[in-house]
This record gives C-alpha cells, structure tokens and sequence, in this order.
C-alpha cells in the first residue's frame, strides 16, 4: 500500500516537474516583501539586495519592493501564507520571521514560510554614556544587582530582539535593569547620548555616529570573537578594539541578528535552488561587501542544512529566554 | 561667520549643471508623488534609493531632498483644489484652502499656499545653516516626558479653540484615539484591538482614513448638492498670481509665527504635520477681526503651509546631526546615506562638509526651483476643475482607491474608505469637526508611547512631567492654551452680560 | 425617501457609541489596571472608549430634546427643520454610493484597471451623457495613465485581476 502511494506520490512529481523543465526561472516580476517600514535596517538589506541583483543582471525580471512593516512585521509573514507556492515573492526578515510567533497570537507559524538564505549578522554591543562611571561591562552589571530595577536600560520595541538581550543578561548575571522600550535603534541612540537612559545594545551602525563623535563608548561585543579591523572611529579605538561581552566576564557567547530571505512555504525545490544560487551571487559580489562594511554587519551566508541548524539554536535559546521571562503567548 | 564660508563651499558644489538637472527632476517627480494621494514622499524617495547608488552621495541626496520639496509642494493642490490632502502635512491646508477655491478664488489660494510653502522652507534652511550645532544640542535634551509634553502641547494648540459642539469635538477626538491603538504596541508589545482580524494587525493607516474621510466624504456632499463642483469654474489669469504675491506682506505676523512654529516643531520630535496643526490652530485662535476660519481666510493657508515647510526642511538637521528623523521622509533618506556609508551624527558635519553643505545649499537652489515650477503648474491644476464632473469625480474616486491601496498594498484597505467617506459625509452634515480625529490618529499612539515610557521612567509618577524647566515649561505653555481660551470666553461673556442686567 | 435630522444624528450617535463599546471590550482583553510601571496596555483604549460611549450619549439625548423642540415648535406653527436627505438628493446619493460600492467589488475581483475602465466609462456615459465610445476611450486612457504612472514610472504594482495575466501584465 505504502509503496504504491510512494510511487504514486512520485509520478504526480515527475508529471509535475517535467513542463516546468527541471531549472526553474521567474517567469513575471518578483516582489521582495520587506517586513519593516521604508528606511529600517531590513528595508535597507533588502533594497541593497534588489540594486545588485538587477544592476549585475543576476535576475533579468523586474524587482518590486513592497513595505509591510505592520506589527513588528508580522503583517509580511501573514502575507507570505496568504500566498503559499508563489514562488515570485521573497520575504526579507530577521530572526523576527521565528520569534514573533512565540511572544505574540498570530496567524502563521514558521512551518508558512521557507527559509532561502541568512546573508549577514548583525552584531548586538553595549553601550554608555561617554562620561557614564561604567568602565567594563560588569560594572554595570554590578551596579544594576546594587540597585536593582532602578538603572535605565533603553532599547528597540518590546519583547523584541533588544530586550531578550538584556533578559538574558538579567538571567545570566542575576542583575535587575528597569527596561524602556523606544521606537528604533536611532531613537535608542539618542536617548542615551542626551543621559535620558544608561545603557543601550545598539547595533554598530544605530550607534556609531554617536560614539563617532564622543558622544557615547561601546563595552563590549555579543560574538564570539572580536569584530573585523576597522579604520579607527573614536580616537585611535576601531571595531577591532571592542572586547567581546565574554572576555570581560560577562558568561553569553554570541547573540547576534541574523538578515534572512524566505519564500512562502509550498515551491517546487526547483524554485529555492534557484533563489540560492542568486543570493550566493550577491553575497560574492564587491557592492555587498562595501555595504556590509559600511554597515559594521558581519559576513555570513547560510543556505539549507546550516541555516536550518542556525535557525533552530538561535530559535531555542530565545525560547528559553522567553519562557523563564514568562513572555511566550498562548 | 565660519558657517557662511562653509555655505558659499557649498553653493560651490551644489550648483553644477548635474546637480541642477537632478533638482529640476526631482523636484518634478515630486510633484507627481505629491499630488497623489496615499503616495507620498516617503514612498517616492524610497524608491529612488536603489537608483542613487550610481550616484555620488551628494548627489544622490540632492535627488532625495528635492523629491521631497516637490512632494511638499504638491501635497497642497489636490488639498485646495479637491480637498483631498495629497501628503498628511497638507490636511490643515484644506480647511482653508478648499472653501476659497469653491469661492472661485483656486488660483489665489494656491499661490498663497505655494508661496507660504516657499517661504517656510526658507526659513528653515537659514536656521539650519546658522544654528545648525545649537540646535542639534537642543534636541538631545528631549527624553520621553520631553517628546510626550510636545505632543500635548500640539494637542492642546489645536483642540483648544474650537468652535463645535464640544461633545461632537469629544466623540471625534476620542474615536481618532482609539483608531490609532489599533494594532502592535511598541512599548509593551501587545496586539491590540484586532478582534482576531489580520488585516488589522498593522493598524488602520492615518492615510487611508484621511483619504475616506476628506476625499470621498467630500465628493459625497457634492453629489448631493448636483453633479458639478461648487463654483470653482474660475477664469485663470496669470495675474492673479502676481496680485496674490503682492498681499503677502499683509500676513507678516502669520508668517513669522508659524515659521517659528514649524522650526521648533522640525527640529524636536513633532513632525511637519503636527507643526501644521499647530499653527493652524494658534493662527485660528490669535486673529480677532474678519471671516471666521474654515471659510477661506488667507491665514488659514498661510499657517499650515508655512509652518509645514519649515518644518520640512528643518527635519533634515536632527536627522544628519543626530541620527533621528522627525519625519517619515526624513526616515527613509537616512536609511540612504547608511547605505552610502555616511553615518549620520554630530560628527557628519566636520567629517563630510561637502555632503552637508552641498545638501543645504542645494535646499536653498531647489526650493526656489520648487516654487517656480509648482507656480508655473497652478493654472493647469485649476484648469482640471473646468472638466466635467461626471468624468473628473469618477477619477477622483479612482485616484482615491488606488492612492489608499498604494499605501500598503492591502485589499482591506478599499474598504476602510469607502466606510470613512460614509462617516466623513456624515460627520460634516452634522457638524461633527473632523480636525480633531486627525490630530488624535496623527499624535495619539506616539503621545500614549511617550506617556508610557515617562512612567517607566519614574515608575508610575506624574511628577515626571514638571521635573525640569524644560518640560515644565512646554506642560505650561500646554495647559495654558488648553485654558485660557474658555476662561476668556467666561469671561467676555459674563462681562457681556453685566450691563444687560 | 426622506431622512430626518434627527435619524442621522440618532444613528450616528449610535454607530460611535458602539466603537466605544468595542474599544472597552477589546482593552478589557488586554487588562486596563495601572501598575507600578505605569499603564497596562488597556489602559488608555479602555478609558477613552468609556468617554467615547459617555459623549455618544450625550449626544443621542441632545438630539431627542432638540427633536422634542422642534415638534413642540412644529405644533405651534413653526417651520420644519430642514430634512438630513429628501427625495431627489436621496437618489442621487444613493446611486452614486451604489456605483462606488460596485467599483469596489468589481475591483476586489478584477483588479483596479478593469474596475476603473467601467466605473469611469458608465459615469462619462449614462450619467454625463457622453456617447459610450467616447466615455470608454476617456476610461482606457485614464487606465493607461494610471498603468505609465504607477507601473512603469515608479514601480509600483497595484491591484490586478485574472485578466491582465493574459495580456501579459503582471
């Protein structure tokens, strides 16, 4: 019985595979939904992806970018399975795509979407005030477990990627931060620099013009080795010159955000073989590593089994940080 | 005077023949953008973004910034001649603006408006270029209680003083508020207000009610009233835009204050629309002779567009010197310069003078493009009125749906204005203000932000609000205008009544 | 059909005062306490939906003393206030709003074009009276305007139905 379903199963494939003559092309123009508003990060990456791909004429087909930043971004994934086996939409993500259904209701779940490819890793520091008395990370760490919940600790959205990081520093180390929730990392930025917060786990280029003009210093860095060399920025300090979190003490190897394209879930292989293929050509090209370079993001391009295997331990240890935090939604 | 050498530096690298063209285009993309509602000047500049890479980043942002003065620019038409605001920033023009164009005055009331828009933008660009270091200081003072006292005081100018029924002024004020709660809260992330419906989940777009709301509401009750537009057919005369240039100098106080207005507003976190509210409302409550507004008084144009272009162009200094926009435009060119490698904060100013400088040079060159060109359009646009109206309302119509589907590409979305326009029909037929649940939908969700996070701050204490002179001093301002217009009005009453008796 | 004043002012008062009662629902969902940090997330749609349900009743009673004023004014030989909608306005409202809803039905199901094309050449030609060659040519160039603007001009894809796929439009 079951063989025959297999066979079965097998021939639909084949009949269906045939037309389509192995090697899949789009066939109309391609929409990359963004899941953030007109100028955010993700908008950024996949707008960069879109000039390269059509200036290298590495996808002859028109590229249209549609913004649907609603609820944390969850409005793009709700698209993606609204239009399941399209294989002329791309969704670019974070690790938004498989966090938001742990914190918030929501229609979809991560099974909607299918994984292309991670293309960049954006790194999480902490930051201070120039003039803050917090040298190393761990002062401020013991400062917060001296007077718990009173030092501010200011960062992007709620329940989102900012404040699992300073979660799972709480859970890590025991200290207790009062967390404020802004609107993004460039608002979160001048907040500190005007001394309305403390602290902050910018990413690089959210904070970089400040600390550029003395404004405010990195601690250290969430990765588990030091970013790349770097001109110098402030003084003679470059990215280089960051300690990483670990080195100060401070026991959390790596957190970083990832930069993901999905297509819906239900396309033919064929189709995310050929997304793969593209992607792998932009993350080669020279205009990618100029923009990674002057966005202080890491190179790291990830496809099937690997970017599996991120994705499933950035997802847990998130999980985990949610669940002793009491933010999973049920 | 170190500044002005650096400026004159700049007028060097702004004014070649490349750039100029790339300002005459921009300026004219712009405009089209502008004067389609839904489509905006943050869409519009973001898809030129991936065309700037082949471009010099100066270049590239003398592109940007000139699309977004044109967009400026158009948003006022379709507001005076349709009501219907092309750009959020141009809602408070129609209040004004439309009742003159249905008097027959279209081309004075967009020459008003186009030359006010100059004049603003003007003014902001010479406070940038003398006060660009003081100010960026200033706005660093501003945490949470300082943007949630600027809010209030926005809602405090316009809600103040107005002149319906105040439980119709309530109803309107509190259903924009609970409009804007639709949806993800960013400060304690929860889902709100959706009722399980998806299509919610992203909120109901400010857009998408302003068009239901003034461009179907109002072709609703010219139907009604017969299948024409209300007297707008006016004789276009070039000059009536040479006679409408010489009133100006009549509206001096107007200006100044709504300048100002739109540049405090530009450089803390208002936004060009809110300053336009504002001005609106303070110009509303500070003349004492002549028509009421709403019926076409030229303050009533002046006001919002001054105050809007101001604020415009001043949005561009917190975003190269601190790294925050103020305005949503302002957000998507920062995300530009990230992606050509210039970061923005206070150091862009010693680090890259040429891009600054050429970029504040450029705003004086392009705006001045910008009013020539927009003039030269005024009457063509007054010239779409003398179209039938069972060919031109249907377009409209059209033009509405595909500006509100635009916005975010949501089916949905049709739906919400054809149910605005209904409420806006009836909402104006009964005498409901329709200003305040703008406002409310505008300000509402990022006052409640602001509110939310002060309590954070102090844990629950409202004392936070009156913590230091600078806030203290804007809760003040805020209450006072809150106030003292219905005391005064006691109290000219009662002293109304005294020698009656 | 004549509506009344006072009908429109009832009803209206009603639909706003059912929004209040949503936003208390919904808030009521969310908790609306006020803790130590401050308001939960119902807390402001609670409140301001409980003033909007406050205000719409204020109004409705407004409107009843005032229509009780007018019959009492009516009964001693005043005039009628001046009705919300009668007879020829009614209809012409009403056809407009029937054309409207149908353009977006139409739109929904066969894209924006196509819904534009009828919308605009049946006003052009039943309600302007243009001959219908005329009026059609008049929506086609308005849908290729709107096609050169959005689509080709700025990239931006608007809504399509299954039509346009077969011409080769995506």
């Amino acid at each position: 019985m079951t063989t025959i379903k297999t066979g079965l199963l097998a021939a639909t494939a084949l009949l269906l595979a045939v037309p389509a003559q192995a090697e899949w092309a789009p066939s109309r123009p391609i929409e990359f939904v963004v899941a953030s508003g007109a100028g955010g990060g993700t908008d950024n990456f996949a707008r960069t992806i879109q000039a390269i791909l059509t200036r290298d004429g590495i996808i002859d087909n028109p590229v249209v970018v549609l913004n649907k930043g609603g609820g944390s971004g969850a409005e793009a994934f709700l698209y993606a399975r609204q239009n399941d086996g399209d294989p002329h939409k791309l969704i670019f993500g974070t690790n938004n795509v498989y966090l938001l259904p742990h914190v918030a209701k929501l229609a979809y779940t991560v099974e909607d979407l299918q994984p292309v490819a991670a293309l960049a890793l954006d790194e999480f520091l902490v930051w201070v005030k120039a003039d803050s008395p917090y040298q190393t990370v761990m002062d401020l760490v013991n400062a917060a477990k001296d007077a718990p919940g009173t030092i501010p600790f200011g960062g992007s959205q709620s329940k989102d990627t900012d404040e699992t990081l300073v979660a799972l520093i709480e859970q890590t180390t025991g200290a207790d931060f009062k967390y404020i929730p802004f609107n993004g990392g460039g608002e979160v930025g001048v907040q500190l620099a005007g001394g309305h917060v403390a602290a902050n786990v910018n990413n690089p280029n959210e904070n970089a013009g400040q600390w550029q003009a003395g404004a405010v210093r990195p601690l250290c860095v969430f990765a588990p080795q030091r970013m790349a060399e770097s001109a110098p920025i402030s003084g003679d300090m470059g990215w280089h010159d960051i300690p990483t979190c670990k080195e100060q003490g401070l026991e959390i190897d790596s957190y970083q955000m990832p930069r993901t394209v999905w297509l819906p879930a239900g396309t033919e292989p064929d189709v995310l073989a050929y997304y793969e293929a593209a992607l792998q050509k932009v993350a080669e090209s020279d205009a990618w590593k100029e923009y990674l370079a002057k966005t202080s993001q890491s190179a790291s391009f990830l496809t099937g089994d690997e970017l599996a295997k991120f994705i499933e331990t950035s997802e847990g240890n998130a999980v985990k940080v949610f669940e002793a935090e009491g933010w999973t939604a049920k | 005077m170190g500044n002005f050498d650096l400026l004159m530096h700049g007028f060097g690298v702004a004014i070649t023949p490349m750039h100029l063209m790339l300002m005459v285009g921009g300026v004219l993309m712009g405009l089209i953008v502008g004067v389609l509602p839904g489509l905006g000047a943050p869409n519009g500049v973001s898809l030129l973004i991936p065309l700037t890479f082949a471009l010099d980043p100066t270049s590239a942002i003398i592109l940007l910034s000139s699309m977004y003065w044109g967009a400026l620019f158009g948003g006022s038409t379709t507001s005076i001649l349709f009501n219907i605001p092309g750009e959020p920033s141009s809602v408070a023009t129609t209040f004004d603006g439309y009742p003159m164009a249905r008097a027959g005055q279209s081309t004075r009331a967009l020459t008003l408006a186009f030359m006010s828009a100059g004049f603003g933008a003007l003014l902001g660009v010479i406070v940038i270029t003398l006060l660009a270091g003081w100010a960026s200081n200033f706005a660093l003072r501003f945490g949470a209680p300082e943007y949630f006292a600027v809010y209030f005081l926005a809602f405090a100018a316009f809600v103040g003083m107005g002149s319906a029924a105040p439980m119709k002024t309530l109803v309107s004020l509190a259903a924009g508020l609970l409009l804007a709660s639709v949806g993800m809260d960013s400060v304690t992330g929860s889902i709100r207000l959706t009722f399980g419906f998806e299509d919610l989940l992203g909120g109901i777009s400010f857009l998408v009610v302003v068009i239901g709301l003034f461009g179907i509401g109002e072709l609703l009750s010219t139907v009604q009233e017969g299948l024409r537009f209300r007297g707008v057919a006016s004789k276009i005369d070039l000059r009536d835009v040479f006679k409408t240039i010489a009133e100006l100098p009549r509206y001096w106080a107007t200006y100044i204050r709504s300048g100002l207005i739109g540049i405090w507003m530009g450089i803390t976190p208002g936004g060009p629309t809110a300053a336009s509210f504002m001005s609106y409302g303070i110009a509303r409550s500070s003349s004492r002779k002549g028509a009421p507004f709403g019926t076409g008084r030229p303050e009533g144009i002046v006001a919002p567009e001054t105050a809007d272009h101001s604020a415009g162009s001043c949005a561009m200094l917190p975003m190269l010197a601190l790294g925050v926009p103020s305005s949503a435009t302002a957000a998507v060119m920062m995300g530009g310069l990230m992606i050509w490698g210039l970061t923005p904060g206070p150091m862009l100013f010693a680090t890259q003078p040429d891009f600054v400088w050429g970029l504040i040079a450029s705003m004086y060159v392009s705006n001045l493009i910008g009013v020539v060109l927009v003039l030269a359009t005024v009457p063509m646009f007054a010239a779409l009125l003398r179209i039938p109206f069972t060919i031109i309302g249907p377009m409209i119509v059209a033009i509405c749906f595909v500006g509100a589907y635009t916005v975010s590409n949501a089916t949905f979305d049709l739906w919400l204005v054809l149910i605005f326009g209904l409420v806006g029909y009836l909402f104006s037929r009964l005498d409901y203000p329709l200003a305040p649940l703008v406002l409310a939908m505008v300000l509402g969700h990022k006052a409640e932000n602001a509110f939310h996070q002060s309590m954070l701050l102090s844990d629950g204490s409202l004392g936070i609000f009156f913590s230091n002179p600078l806030v203290s001093g804007i809760m003040a301002v805020g209450i006072a205008l809150l106030v003292l217009p219905k005391l005064m009005a006691f109290g000219s009453r009662f002293r109304r009544r005294v020698p009656v008796e | 059909m004549t509506v009344k004043v006072f009908h429109a002012e009832l009803g209206t008062a009603v639909a706003t005062g059912l929004l209040g009662v949503a936003g208390v629902v919904g808030a009521n969902e969310l908790g609306h306490g006020w803790t130590e940090s401050g308001p939960e997330a119902g807390y402001f749609p609670f409140y301001v939906g409980l003033i909007l349900i406050g205000a719409s009743l204020w109004n409705l009673v407004a409107a009843f003393i005032h229509h009780r004023r007018a019959q009492a004014h009516l009964a001693a030989g005043g005039e009628a206030d001046e009705p919300f909608l009668d007879g020829e306005r009614a209809r012409r409202l009403g056809i407009f709003i029937a054309a409207l809803l149908a353009f977006v039905v139409v739109t929904l199901t066969m894209g924006i074009y196509v819904g534009s094309i009828l919308y605009i050449t049946w006003s052009a030609w039943r309600q302007g009276g243009y001959r219908l060659p005329l009026a059609l040519g008049t929506g086609a160039g308005f849908a290729l305007a709107l096609y050169v603007i959005f689509e080709v001009i700025f990239k931006i894809p608007l809504l399509k139905g299954p039509i346009e796929p077969l011409l080769g439009i995506y």
